[in-house]
């Protein structure tokens, strides 16, 4: 079933390991030296199409076996209690992006509009504000929560200084895309499907909105 | 004002309370303006005064929005809003509780919350659950209203609410773990007392207004920091869950932009983030809605714009807690109520079409995939990124990238939404999901990187391994061509053409109302019949360029080389027959197309290059010297246009014989073309007066032949500095001038476009030498004064010269501003930039018209 590489895997050094969770979580690596991702793609845990590396099934599969904590412990209570406090601020953050992409009509927001923009910018505030206990709780990830505060932070202080691309760009570690990779690693943390994700926030969302 | 007199005796403050309390309505009565009364106040002040029915309640006037903060202005208060309210706090069986809220001067972002929930303890929250008949709802705003009292009135620690609040998911124990957290950290419990609670309230408002968060945000906004904000206490009239509830409305439906009252109805307690997809259509109020619709239709004739209402709904009853004109309403609706007011007299036709900017009519006619009724509707998903698209469906990254490195378009099928589709979405020209609504990861992906995208199709399946997508009983491979439309979700089977929308009906009436208003005509450069139709349906008063180079290129380039590189006479003059009989057709076709409306037809003005065979590819040594021989170092600024046509003396006796010839064929079946046939690139009125004694000699060629004396204007291009300049000899050969501002902005700056746009514009307008580009935007101060020197002389030759602009500056709203101001005859623009140009024309009618009324004053 696993591939010759997958099986290698617990022989792998820890940097390999490290790497192919990194590249697994982002999806893609772009500009990155050929140096990188040469260890990878030599242990077929990563394919370069064009200008971009990315991960293959084998890699997905490592990915989610080294990230995954055992059923049942303590550590997965207390992921998961912060996972689902983590769900309905979820959805309030892609709202949040929404509606600094569109207007509520579903036109292109062309950031006329100081008012609604500052508005969008206040529910951000609210967003982060609601995360910081959450990332807190959420210190018991086997690689931490650090580095999500610290990428948070930078791509929210980008936008204050007007990249506004740092909110929502998926070319760059805006706070959505580094959001993004937060809620793939809690996936696999927990072994959660996305069908799942799906709907437990659905009913988290409609149990809990004030 | 008996009901706050009562309390006056027992306080001791330097203000009188019933200053301080303004009921919703007499705030204008009272003197008081938006910096007192807070944009709320001021918009429930109108409703009173349009007798429509609002929430009873009342405003702190900024200047006194402190006095709150006592209990006993928060008593006086409570009991003036019992009286507005007919009800009383703590009432079992008609239970109320208040709302406070917060208003500036103007709209403002980061207000604080509203909190909306007091006057309510934990004795009486069964009592008023038992009376809903539900309880989470109650609960959930409740929490809220405690959270933020207890961290901004009565400085509990953030932290330890916020885990207060983790460990109790459920609303009802996280109201008892908040209070019992207050109790523990605060120096006093929180108050059974809803005046007490009401001065806590207005504390915890003014504490948010004040923290430091509040000030960042009112420095981004620029606005002062020590900006004050009105309070206001409104009623909250808790009723039974069947009964009751709130909702918002807007007067419009966003697509169609007709009034139809659009919204949604939420029962139970008021929220200020309801949970999505749990509203129910207005309808479903019954018998309020029709006071509703009265309350929208009242507030878009008083306020001129469509407007937005948040409504709450009482025992049935309903009343207005907000109302405003829609800051950005749709632009659909915007056009309709614009031609509904002036269809009703309430507006006149000329506000009606100063309302609508040339921008928003270009927005109005975004590209959308052109339906014939024909295609095969697969799905209907969310409109999730605007835009339209058409490509090969793919099912990973992986494949995307694949087929987007050879150049195939692709519509990335995403299953799931994670970051491993991330990389597939930058590579595909759209994005197409199964799952997850329009704020999904995937969405948000979509728009951020500017893809059309359609989410939450249903019924769609994507099976990677077999490369499959199933929806519902189709199946499609991967490769497949589909169109989707981010605008309305919808998605096609195969490949559709994308181009730009016809007007919609309302925006066609005041499109119609601008041209009468306007006094600029509107033509279309358009080369064949099609784009003449094209033109012609989106208003275009005729044709202002005419290119006849495609006239010799494609299938018929073999014949132009002939007669370029012809060996002798004999072969030369077979080519030219052959052409002749090929553009005879075209002509007919675009003469039939153009009607009784103008058309300008400029002879051929192609560089000689695009004619001439690759090197190495003539048909003999010979023509292969004879090539070599023409070519050019700069062929821009070489043997073009109607120097070309003095070298090769048939060239031009050719095209206008074919084109006279076509015209009386066209006469004979009773339309009749104004012709206007214009010679290009001249520089000197020497090349002129020759050209135009060709197309004469051809005129009288065609008389003798046909008998008929084809009726036309002779004209020139204005394209080079020296051709503006000797305006008034070149007019003395012409009957028209059209300028072409393409080539006359290259020439009088010197720039050569392509490689100026590639490597000096961008850098100049940094540095702010341009504000736009010269090939966008006409330059008033060179190229324009140039225009204007040329307009001056040829009218002092030829006063009735008819004068026109060819170029892309036709349609941009502000050279035709320009152009009108210089009183040329007409802009030529392609032919969907036509609406445009018509309302840029009009705007600037009514503008001059309005400057000189002004000055005339």
């Amino acid at each position: 079933m696993q591939s010759a590489a997958v099986g290698r895997m617990d022989a792998l050094d820890e940097n390999l390991t490290e790497a192919v969770v990194d590249l697994v979580l982002r999806g893609m690596w772009r500009g990155r030296p050929e140096s990188d991702h040469r260890p990878l793609v030599d242990a077929g845990l990563a394919m370069v199409k064009g200008p971009m590396v990315l991960p293959t099934e084998p890699a997905r599969a490592a990915a989610a076996r080294i990230l995954r904590i055992s059923a049942g412990s303590e550590q997965e209570q207390r992921i998961t209690a912060a996972y689902e406090a983590f769900l309905p601020v979820n959805r309030t953050l892609r709202e949040v992006c929404t509606a600094w992409q569109c207007r509520p009509d579903g036109t292109v927001n062309d950031h006329s509009d100081s008012v609604y923009d500052a508005g969008v910018r206040e529910s951000l505030e609210d967003v982060h504000e609601a995360i910081q206990p959450v990332l807190r709780r959420l210190d018991g990830l086997p690689s931490g929560s650090g580095r999500y505060v610290t990428d948070l932070e930078e791509a929210l202080d980008r936008f204050d200084d007007g990249a506004v691309e740092w909110l929502a760009s998926p070319l760059c570690d805006s706070y959505h895309t580094v959001w993004m990779r937060l809620h793939q690693e809690l996936l696999l943390v927990l072994g959660i499907s996305r069908a799942q994700d799906e709907a437990l926030e659905e009913e988290l969302v409609n149990r809990s909105r004030g | 004002m008996s009901i706050t007199d009562r309390h006056s005796g027992a306080l001791a403050q330097t203000y009188t309370p019933s200053h301080a309390l303004v009921p919703y309505g007499q705030g204008r009565i009272r003197g008081l303006d938006a910096g007192e009364l807070g944009t709320h106040g001021i918009a429930m002040d109108r409703l009173v005064a349009l007798g429509l029915p609002v929430v009873p309640g009342l405003t702190v006037p900024a200047g006194s929005a402190a006095s709150l903060c006592e209990p006993g202005t928060a008593r006086a208060a409570l009991e003036l809003v019992e009286q507005l309210s007919g009800r009383r706090i703590g009432d079992r069986s008609r239970p109320l509780v208040l709302r406070l809220s917060a208003s500036a001067s103007t709209e403002v972002a980061g207000l604080p919350p509203d909190l909306a929930c007091i006057g309510i303890t934990p004795a009486d929250a069964d009592g008023i659950r038992a009376v809903i008949g539900r309880d989470d709802v109650l609960y959930e705003v409740w929490a809220a209203t405690v959270r933020m009292i207890a961290e901004y009135a009565l400085d509990v620690p953030a932290p330890e609410l916020d885990d207060a609040s983790l460990d109790a998911p459920d609303p009802r124990a996280r109201v008892d773990a908040l209070l019992s957290t207050v109790a523990r950290h605060a120096e006093r419990p929180y108050p059974d007392d809803p005046a007490e609670q009401l001065a806590l309230a207005a504390r915890a408002v003014l504490g948010r207004w004040a923290s430091p968060r509040a000030r960042r945000s009112r420095k981004a906004q620029r606005l002062p920091a020590e900006l004050g904000i009105a309070l206001h206490v409104q009623a909250v009239r808790i009723g039974p869950w069947d009964h009751s509830g709130f909702g918002t409305a807007v007067s419009r439906h966003p697509d169609s932009g007709r009034f139809s009252p659009q919204g949604s109805f939420f029962r139970g307690v008021r929220r200020s983030a309801p949970p999505p997809r749990t509203g129910e259509p207005l309808e479903k109020l019954g018998g309020s809605s029709a006071l509703l619709e009265h309350s929208l239709l009242t507030l878009e004739r008083h306020l001129h714009a469509p407007v937005t209402v948040d409504f709450e709904v009482r025992d049935g009853e309903i009343s207005l807690l907000a109302a405003s004109a829609q800051s950005r309403p749709p632009l659909r609706a915007a056009v309709c109520l614009a031609a509904d007011l002036a269809g009703d007299g309430a507006l006149d036709r000329e506000e009606a079409v100063r309302r609508i900017s040339p921008a928003q009519v270009q927005e109005l006619l975004h590209p959308q995939l052109r339906l014939t009724g024909g295609e095969q509707l697969l799905v209907k998903g969310l409109p999730a990124s605007p835009g339209a698209a058409t490509g090969a469906i793919v099912l990973s990254s992986e494949r995307a990238l694949e087929l987007a490195a050879d150049g195939t378009q692709v519509v990335l099928v995403a299953h799931e939404t994670t970051p491993a589709d991330v990389p597939g979405m930058l590579a595909a020209v759209a994005v197409l999901t199964g799952s997850g609504g329009i704020a999904s990861h995937a969405a948000v992906v979509a728009r951020g990187a500017g893809k059309p995208a359609v989410c939450g199709a249903e019924g769609l399946r994507a099976d990677r391994a077999a490369g499959t997508v199933r929806i519902g009983d189709r199946v499609l491979r991967e490769g497949d061509p589909v169109s989707l439309d981010g605008r309305t979700g919808a998605v096609y089977a195969g490949t559709l053409s994308i181009s730009v929308a016809g007007p919609p009906p309302e925006l066609s009436t005041l499109l119609e109302w601008a041209d009468d208003m306007r006094r600029l005509g509107v033509r279309a450069n358009a080369d064949t019949a099609a784009e003449v139709s094209t033109a012609v349906a989106l208003g275009a008063g005729g044709v202002g360029l005419c290119r006849t180079e495609h006239q010799f290129l494609g299938d018929r380039l073999p014949l132009i080389r002939r007669v370029i590189l012809a060996a002798d006479a004999a072969a030369r003059d077979e080519a030219l027959s052959a052409l002749e009989q090929a553009q005879h057709e075209d002509f007919k076709a675009l003469l039939t197309a153009v009607g009784d409306r103008p058309v300008t037809v400029r002879l051929l003005d192609a560089p000689l290059h695009e004619f001439l065979p690759a090197a190495g590819e003539a048909q003999d040594a010979a023509e292969e010297q004879r090539a070599a021989a023409l070519r050019e170092a700069n062929p821009m600024l070489g043997l073009r246009g109607v120097r070309l046509a003095l070298l090769h003396e048939r060239l031009y006796p050719a095209q206008a014989e074919a084109l006279f010839t076509a015209w009386a064929d066209v006469a004979a079946t009773g339309v009749r073309p104004e012709l206007e046939v214009m010679i290009p690139l001249v520089s000197l009125p020497e090349e002129l007066a020759a050209a135009a004694a060709y197309v004469r000699g051809a005129a009288d060629a065609v008389a003798a032949r046909t008998g008929v004396q084809v009726p036309y204007r002779l004209g020139t291009m204005i394209e080079t500095p020296r051709a503006a300049l000797l305006a008034g000899e070149l007019a003395e050969h012409a009957e028209f001038f059209s300028f072409g501002t393409n080539d006359l902005t290259q020439l009088t700056y010197g720039f050569s476009r392509d490689d100026v746009e590639r490597q000096v514009l961008a850098s100049y307008q940094e540095r702010g030498f341009l504000t736009a580009s010269p090939f966008a935007r006409l330059d008033p101060h060179g190229v324009g004064a140039l225009i204007a020197l040329a307009v001056e002389r040829a009218r002092s030759v030829r006063p009735d010269i008819k004068l026109g602009v060819c170029g892309e500056h036709g349609g941009d709203p502000e050279s035709i501003a320009f152009c009108d101001e210089l009183g040329l005859d007409y802009v030529s623009c392609s032919a969907h930039r036509v609406p445009v140009a018509r309302m840029a024309a009009a705007h600037s009618a009514v503008r001059e018209q309005r400057d000189e009324s002004g000055s005339a004053r």
